[in-house]
């Protein structure tokens, strides 16, 4: 066959598995009746990594515009001038105030929320609505899913998850209301089919089409039965007959608007190493926000207190018995190592984000990434000055490349407020939020 | 005996006398439920406060939790009325939890109260803070609407539908409350979860019933799913051109185990000596080599294959790439191979499933419309689906949509298959729903019906939906006289679907998961491989069966003198003479190994990947063995390195015993850590040792209590002294599992009810399971508070 046309032999991207040839928002379908094409818009991600860091490697130092990146973010230095680095933020409901340990639950009960977890290993779980499912709600309907929660790991199988906290605060971050947590998809393979959907398009067509009448049927049902049922219960209910909606929203928005399916060579099952399998994962978020599949995103590198192991980064231990380092230096070494290991991780995401163009300048200048936790010493369980890092500019709304030091106790919310702000979903207030972030 | 007269009994101060009267009672009216026995042995009474209470907290609490610079800023100073104990209940409970665990006073005062009075405080106090008025009609609670967790979903679509499915492997997984994934309250449907149900439906239906025989069932893989390797271009006709070695693929998943036509569509471009060849290959093996010959004329390749139940890869390889561009002929430069499709038919010669035989048990004839049809099929599937009797507007409704699709032009079983599909959809399939007459009224109690029985029943035993047997006594309305019950219960407990009892309770209250998320260091243990891990789990397992299914004491499980092995493991614990791969009971060492706190499996869960951990091993057993609650640690706690180096000590015993020193800390150790030394003969994967880092294992200690042990089967002994600690935390356990909800303080009755039961029948396991089945809450259900009360 002629090749005079063809890319050279064997030119496929290495280590990405993904052609190019995506089809990015400027070649993207408009939606129907849309005249304009809408200016990029803001993406927002959320990124949890457990059991606090080591802080003086995490610190970095210097004043506003002259600072230096510190040992664990040098993963990063090759977007320095993307990042903003916060010194200052805190996360008052992470800490006890009151309901004992557990600090690991709190951390990530609170750490999207601001607000205080309720100590309960079951009845009665609440805490609060979520910086992204708040946005989602705003912004949501504008894409075919409103939101991707990602995550590494499955829920525990047995025991409890910490001190007298349900599990359902320690496996999610993102809170839909204050009741139903976001499950997260950890399994790549069937995240890219939710995005994307199945590669065959008739198919889907005539399956949407009995699906449609399936869910009038059974959300009648759910809406006889919930009449009979005490308010618990209801709220059961309202979980269902949402995702009902939900559910339906994307079947009317995929019959209005042609989404192809990118090259993207994804693995079957889970893929063995962490590394690959936070990779990928960090992949498929990457192709959602370049199709303009979703804008907003959630991805917990772990569990709240996963004590796993990072022999990658030449950590035998486990991740949670090692952040108890109780000063020993071997221990902060280990843990620092595991760190900057997560960090290059979240480095790696970023160069794929850079990589792709978007009007004038990158994908990564139309995100707005964070980076963190809600504890910050795992030593210690505290949770002021917390390691948070927020990557790209938010369409040019922000003045990044800088290091942002704020008075202690400053709400974390704060910062997602302004976030919000930015993604075109302004809230007055989340959780224990006192007012946008002066950036 | 009458009710009064045991109220007077109750209230008047003979417990004694009480606890006698009570067992006559029983034993004289046995048919009569335990529900509806109305006993209370013990009360947390006004003059024990005076007696007993006042004068310990006098004497013994108040020279640190006095009003003066209180330690803890805990302070008793003021006590004087025993409703006081009520009114800051927060405080109490804390000073409950420091007592029960022999925390306080610190054991290192020499002034302290004797050991039968710290008891009889520490029982007050129970009762005062945890129990109720079990008199009368006592509040039964409340389960919040269940969702079928993952396991409970596919258990009932195997009885429901027929099939076996692992569709539920990528469900989220189930957020666990108080150690189980069955509690409802937790058990929340977000719109991930959703969206599965709806796709596993779709495979589930698919899988079920059939829209065409098999033989002419046809899959094609065209476009994206088909995936390539190596150099290809892809063209605007579907073509895949690979120009250089490499394969175009597909994935396809094989419903049945059988022989099957697959056919590839292909065309090349010809140079050089040879023609174009394409290798064949199923997952990766080669298959047959075809010639494709002609220049871009497409060609159908067949090969017949058998292929396993399962994901397949069918692959088209190009595997005689030639590239001469400077040939002269133009024709003659470059060989390429493209393949358009991939397509598979069959299973030839397999018979329809059973399911799809038992569901489409008729089809629309002369003289039965389509709609009739579809009635009788849906009016046979949905009471079982719903676990109840519907109406026949239900039926109508999901009948309609086969109407639907053959109105469209659809076959009559694709419309069944829809209905299946809206059926597993349907939130009365997905959830345990149960009624109440009185929804929004938290006094208003009453039996749950017959069918939510039958739900309630199966679910704790089985995991699972009713049987036909259960529906049909629900059906009759007798299933909750006492004697049916028992008997079914006899019958669910014999019936080999109890073993979800070991896989979803025993394995969660022994946080059995727990072992395939640890990784101990194989450069230590090079001996802990995944096939160990197995045997591990599988022991206690094992071990856990054979007390259900003998209906031994519960107590086995804390010295238990039989286990199960096989050679692997035998050698693990130094067991002579077990060869094989088959696991097999045998006699512990006596003087080693007793009961399941001694399995391997448990010994390296409560250990950190490079060594033993005192504290997890500690916290085990204090949470599920002595079902006591630790106090939360105190906010400051100065690392035991630091005060290590300041005292110039070094072995962890002794920092430890640093550690215990300090009263705030040695309240949770004084307990955590015997318990964690009289384990530390066997090492961090469950081996026997005498010598650790080359010194001996010190593996005695003393407990609060004096209490003193020389080693692992020492300590078995003092635990089994508890054993109605230990009873009461199983039951606790199991009732939570049973209800699929946190215990609150009227189920104090009817833990209490069943630990009386227990202790008279030799703690077996039958008489736990039929106190509960027979218990007020598992029987009764109330409504709930309306908004704002």
């Amino acid at each position: 066959m002629d090749k005079t046309h063809q890319p050279p032999r064997r030119a496929f991207l290495k280590g990405l598995g993904v052609t190019m040839a995506l089809p990015m928002l400027e070649s993207m379908t408009p939606l129907r009746g849309a005249t304009k094409r809408p200016a990029a818009p803001v993406r927002m991600a959320f990124v949890f990594f457990p059991n606090g860091a080591i802080v003086p490697s995490w610190k970095s130092k210097g004043d506003e515009k002259n600072w230096k990146l510190s040992r664990t973010l040098q993963p990063l230095a090759r977007h320095k001038d993307s990042l903003t680095v916060f010194n200052g933020l805190t996360q008052h409901h992470a800490r006890a105030n009151g309901d004992g340990a557990g600090d690991h639950a709190r951390n990530a009960g609170s750490f999207l929320t601001g607000c205080q977890p309720v100590k309960t290993a079951g009845a009665k779980i609440r805490v609060g609505v979520s910086v992204d499912q708040a946005a989602a709600k705003l912004i949501g309907s504008k894409t075919k899913l409103p939101s991707l929660e990602l995550g590494i790991e499955r829920g525990r199988n047995g025991g409890n998850c910490d001190s007298g906290y349900s599990c359902a605060y320690s496996s999610n971050i993102s809170w839909k209301t204050a009741t139903t947590p976001m499950a997260k998809e950890i399994n790549p393979k069937l995240a890219f089919e939710r995005l994307f959907g199945a590669a065959d398009k008739k198919d889907q067509a005539v399956r949407n089409r009995y699906r449609k009448s399936i869910l009038d049927l059974v959300a009648e049902d759910a809406a006889g039965l919930r009449k009979k049922l005490g308010r618990t219960d209801q709220r059961k209910l309202d979980e269902y007959l949402t995702s009902v909606r939900e559910l339906e929203q994307r079947i009317d928005r995929d019959a209005t608007r042609l989404t192809e399916v990118p090259e993207y060579d994804v693995p079957e099952g889970i893929p063995r190493e962490l590394k690959s399998h936070v990779r990928v994962m960090f992949d498929i978020m990457a192709l959602a926000f370049q199709t303009d599949t979703t804008r907003i995103s959630t991805f917990m590198l772990a569990n709240a207190g996963s004590n796993r192991s990072y022999p990658m980064a030449g950590v035998k231990g486990g991740h949670h018995s090692l952040s108890h380092h109780r000063n020993d230096p071997q221990k902060m070494e280990e843990i620092t190592r595991i760190d900057t290991f997560l960090v290059s991780q979240y480095a790696h995401f970023l160069d794929r984000l850079a990589a792709v163009k978007e009007g004038d300048g990158t994908l990564l200048d139309n995100c707005l990434i964070l980076y963190g936790s809600a504890i910050a010493d795992g030593n210690r369980h505290s949770h002021h000055d917390l390691p948070v890092v927020l990557a790209g500019r938010g369409g040019g709304q922000l003045d990044a490349g800088r290091l942002r030091t704020y008075p202690g106790e400053t709400p974390l919310n704060n910062l997602f407020v302004s976030m919000c702000r930015m993604a075109g979903a302004p809230t007055k207030k989340l959780g224990d939020s006192t007012g946008p972030l002066k950036l | 005996m009458n009710s009064s007269l045991i109220l007077s009994i109750v209230h008047g101060r003979h417990v004694g006398a009480l606890y006698v009267a009570a067992v006559l009672l029983a034993l004289a009216v046995p048919n009569l439920h335990a529900a509806e026995r109305s006993r209370t042995r013990r009360v947390a009474d006004d003059k024990t406060f005076d007696t007993l209470i006042l004068p310990i907290v006098k004497k013994y609490c108040v020279d640190c939790h006095g009003k003066d610079d209180p330690k803890g800023k805990v302070s008793f100073e003021d006590l004087e009325k025993p409703s006081q104990i009520v009114e800051n209940r927060e405080v109490w409970v804390k000073a409950f939890k420091h007592m029960g665990i022999g925390g306080m006073p610190p054991t290192n005062k020499k002034r302290r109260p004797s050991r039968a009075q710290e008891e009889a405080f520490v029982e007050w106090l129970d009762l005062k803070l945890f129990h109720c008025d079990c008199d009368g009609d006592v509040d039964p609670g409340r389960e919040t609407i269940q969702r079928l967790n993952r396991t409970e979903y596919t258990n009932t679509v195997r009885d429901l539908i027929g099939i076996e499915t692992d569709v539920a492997k990528d469900f989220p997984s189930d957020d666990l409350g108080y150690g189980f994934s069955n509690i409802g309250d937790v058990l929340s449907l977000p719109p991930l979860l959703f969206e599965k149900y709806v796709g596993a439906a779709e495979k589930i239906a698919a899988a079920a019933v059939l829209t065409e025989s098999l033989e002419n069932r046809r899959k094609r893989l065209v476009d994206a799913q088909l995936k390539i390797t190596g150099g290809v271009r892809a063209t605007s006709e579907g073509w895949k051109v690979l120009y250089s070695s490499g394969s175009v693929y597909g994935d396809y998943e094989a419903t049945h185990s059988g022989q099957y036509v697959i056919r590839f569509s292909a065309m090349a471009d010809q140079a050089g000596p040879q023609v174009a060849r394409m290798q064949v290959r199923v997952d990766g093996r080669s298959v047959k080599v075809f010639d494709v010959p002609d220049r871009r004329k497409e060609r159908t390749f067949e090969v017949r294959q058998h292929l396993n139940k399962g994901r397949h890869r069918l692959e088209g390889a190009f595997i005689n790439d030639y590239y001469q561009p400077k040939a002269k002929n133009p024709h003659d430069r470059d060989r390429n191979l493209a393949i358009r499709s991939i397509e598979v038919q069959g299973p030839i010669g397999v018979a329809p499933p059973s399911s799809h035989r038992k569901i489409v048990f008729t089809r629309p004839s002369k003289g039965k419309s389509v709609a009739q049809a579809a009635r009788e099929i849906v009016a046979r599937l949905l009471p079982r689906a719903f676990r109840r009797s519907v109406s026949r507007g239900e039926v109508d409704r999901y009948a309609s949509v086969v109407e639907l699709a053959v109105s469209r032009g659809d076959s009559f079983e694709r419309g069944v298959q829809l209905a299946v599909q809206a059926i597993l959809v349907s939130p009365h399939f997905l959830f345990r729903v149960e009624l109440d007459p009185q929804p929004d009224n938290a006094t208003s109690h009453h039996r749950i019906s017959d069918f939510e029985l039958a739900s309630r029943l199966s679910y704790f035993l089985w995991s699972t939906m009713p049987d036909e047997e259960l529906f049909r006594l629900a059906r009759e309305g007798s299933l909750h006289e006492r004697k049916v019950l028992d008997k079914q219960v006899a019958r669910m407990l014999a019936d080999p679907k109890a073993d979800a009892l070991i896989e979803n309770f025993a394995s969660q209250w022994l946080n059995l998961g727990n072992l395939v998320e640890v990784k101990p260091d194989p450069k230590l243990f090079p001996q802990f491989t995944p096939a160990l891990r197995a045997d591990m789990i599988r022991e206690t397992k094992l071990f856990i069966r054979t007390v259900f299914r003998e209906d031994r004491s519960i107590l086995d499980f804390l010295d238990g003198e039989f286990t199960f092995v096989n050679e692997r493991l035998a050698k693990h614990y130094g067991i002579k003479g077990v060869q094989g791969e088959k696991m097999r009971r045998v006699s512990l060492p006596a003087s080693q190994r007793a009961g399941v706190l001694t399995h391997a499996s448990i010994l390296t869960l409560t250990s950190n990947p490079n060594r033993t951990s005192l504290v997890k091993r500690g916290a085990w057993i204090v949470n599920n063995v002595l079902g006591l609650q630790l106090p939360d640690p105190p906010a400051v706690v100065q690392s035991l390195e630091d005060g290590a180096k300041e005292s110039g000590v070094s072995t962890l015993r002794e920092q430890l015993a640093l550690h215990r020193a300090k009263a705030a800390c040695a309240s949770c150790h004084n307990t955590l850590d015997p318990l964690g030394f009289g384990m530390e003969n066997f090492d961090a994967i469950g081996r026997w040792r005498e010598t650790s880092e080359g010194k001996p294992v010190e593996a005695g200690g003393t407990m609060p209590s004096g209490e003193s042990f020389s080693g692992p089967v020492d300590l078995v002994k003092i635990l089994k002294r508890r054993r109605m600690k230990f009873a009461k935390l199983v039951t606790r356990k199991m009732l939570t599992y049973a209800l699929g909800r946190g215990l609150e303080i009227p189920d104090s009755c009817t833990v209490d009810n069943i630990l009386d039961d227990l202790e008279r029948n030799d703690f077996r396991f039958t008489v736990l399971v039929r106190g509960i089945v027979n218990s007020q809450p598992f029987l009764y259900r109330r409504g709930e508070a309306a908004a704002g009360k």
